[in-house]
């Protein structure tokens, strides 16, 4: 047996894998044994929290994704508020809502780029990411930045909306509804891809839930688990809107999941810029922020699936101990499920159907 | 007399052949860069972003990162370059071959930038590999890498590429 398998490494220099090595081992063109090598971007964020404050730790905790930096922010916030005694005011929270769902629609058009270019089509990589710079400039006529926002602080975000923003991200929402019908004809339900993705990569649902997968990976199986639904935070349970659940579990099924988020995530930037009440955004409190001694844990739903912060404060300005939870680090156990028995060809399809992004695993 | 004579060769040489020459070598270079695809952190999203329909830094003559290493002449650092990635960086740049030319891009590729007190990432990485150009900004906006990938260019035109005429001088002159 020994003899017939064949060792190759794809990364960290590899046009399909990036920060990240995975280890196969192939016998002709099937998968023998998969073993994902982690850790090339390993920073150091938790330890790096320890010697900043509460607002310096900010700009460092959002850059592990960059595509999705809201995201892994949210969390963050309101763990921190939780310890620094700082409740945000409610418009803050409507603005929190519009940032995080923008955030995800520009870090599913990523992933829906590379996806294009990793299934073989190459139009699919520049129409979102094309389309993507919208909501770029959405998202930049907020916060002044293209994707690192900083926006979310404790007690609040950092600036209100411009006045010319509502009328603008309806606009451009209301385009891009339209837009992505042409997506699913050209793109979802293009025999090429259903070829490529129907069928390949089963994740059962036991399964799912056995290795802990979360966010889309999960929802594609079946499950239907959303913390935005099932532990509502910051004022998404006056929001009205469906989580998309598909059964199969193949790559398509985790493809669908994340077009339905996209609609979704219009549908709830509407609703918050409706439902948006006036008032201040951002606590009035001023001065050295310490935490009170204690601990504090909050989750919520990122673009990959749950980001969880459990922070622990021994009453001093910065953290004593900061644990990050990302969706991504769950994907690894995943992919050693996956990709196993499954043909060479077919390991870029299944690998970026889960969304990994190796910054935010390595932390 | 004789040293007149060689100065006037080599100048000649010069004209006719180092720099017509070089201006068709330097040609041929700057419009072909190839990046090799090793995405080191995070800055690596924006790169994506500058080859998208609004900046498309193709018409500028820099393609995707799509090809194989041993034929590519660009490398580009996005971003944090941490301990475990450090001989992989020097080992890629090492298989490139000549002309190779390295842009650092964002403030973590220059000397660390956010992360500059992290135990695990390198302070720079003009401590390993010779760089080129930098691109500041954490990350740097696409405008910003394609005027990086411009400034190469003009690095690359102003290149002698051949230079006979100055190596006859150097040979044959004592004083230069």
């Amino acid at each position: 047996m020994a003899e017939r398998t064949l060792t190759l490494s794809i990364g960290p220099q590899h046009p399909g894998a990036g920060h990240f090595r995975l280890i196969v081992v192939l016998d002709g063109d099937i998968v023998v044994d998969v073993k994902p090598d982690p850790g090339y971007v390993h920073r150091g964020a938790e330890k790096m929290a320890e010697y900043r404050t509460y607002i310096q730790n900010i700009p460092h905790l959002e850059r592990p994704v960059i595509i999705d930096s809201s995201g892994i922010l949210f969390p963050y916030v309101l763990a921190s508020e939780e310890l620094l005694d700082l409740p945000p005011p409610p418009r803050a929270q409507y603005i929190r809502i519009i940032m995080a769902e923008l955030n995800r629609i520009i870090s599913h058009l990523y992933w829906l780029g590379i996806y294009g270019v990793f299934v073989g089509h190459t139009t699919m990589f520049l129409w979102p990411v094309g389309d993507r710079e919208l909501f770029i400039d959405l998202a930049q006529m907020i916060a002044g930045a293209r994707v690192t926002f900083a926006f979310f602080v404790p007690g609040g975000v950092r600036n209100d909306i411009p006045d010319d923003f509502p009328d603008k991200a309806i606009k451009v929402c209301n385009y891009y509804e339209k837009r992505l019908k042409e997506y699913e004809k050209i793109f979802f339900y293009n025999p090429l891809v259903l070829k490529r993705t129907q069928g390949v990569g089963i994740l059962k649902r036991e399964d799912a839930i056995e290795l802990g997968a979360t966010g889309p990976n999960l929802r594609g199986s079946g499950v239907k688990s959303d913390v935005r639904k099932d532990e509502p935070y910051s004022s998404y349970d006056d929001i009205d809107f469906e989580i998309p659940v598909y059964k199969d579990g193949d790559c398509w099924s985790r493809c669908m999941v994340r077009l339905g988020e996209l609609y979704q995530s219009m549908n709830i930037i509407k609703q918050a810029i409706k439902k948006m009440p006036s008032g201040p955004v951002k606590n009035a409190k001023r001065g050295v922020l310490k935490g009170i001694e204690g601990e504090a844990f909050a989750r919520t739903e990122s673009a990959r699936g749950t980001m969880a912060y459990y922070i622990i404060s021994d009453g001093k300005p910065y953290p004593y101990r900061l644990k990050l939870s990302v969706p991504s680090f769950r994907c690894l156990s995943l992919m050693k499920h996956l990709l196993v028995n499954q043909h060479v060809a077919d390991i870029p399809a299944i690998y970026w159907g889960l969304d990994y992004w190796p910054v935010e695993a390595d932390k | 007399m004789m040293g007149v004579l060689v100065g006037k060769l080599s100048e000649v040489i010069e004209k006719v052949v180092d720099e017509p020459l070089s201006y068709v070598i330097n040609w041929g270079r700057l419009y072909s860069l190839w990046p090799v695809h090793l995405e080191t952190a995070c800055c690596s999203a924006e790169f994506g972003a500058c080859h998208g329909p609004r900046f498309d830094a193709e018409r500028f003559g820099v393609l995707e990162a799509f090809g194989s290493l041993r034929q590519c002449d660009l490398l580009i650092v996005f971003g944090t370059v941490t301990r475990k990635m450090m001989p992989r960086l020097k080992l890629i740049y090492d298989q490139m071959p000549e002309p190779k030319y390295v842009i650092a891009m964002g403030a973590c590729a220059i000397d660390g930038g956010l992360y500059f007190d992290s135990y695990n990432v390198l302070p720079g990485i003009d401590k390993i590999i010779p760089v080129d150009v930098y691109i500041p900004g954490c990350p740097p906006r696409p405008e910003a890498v394609v005027q990086a990938i411009m400034m190469l260019q003009e690095k690359i035109r102003r290149n002698k590429a051949i230079a006979i005429g100055s190596w006859i001088r150097k040979k044959f002159l004592k004083k230069g």
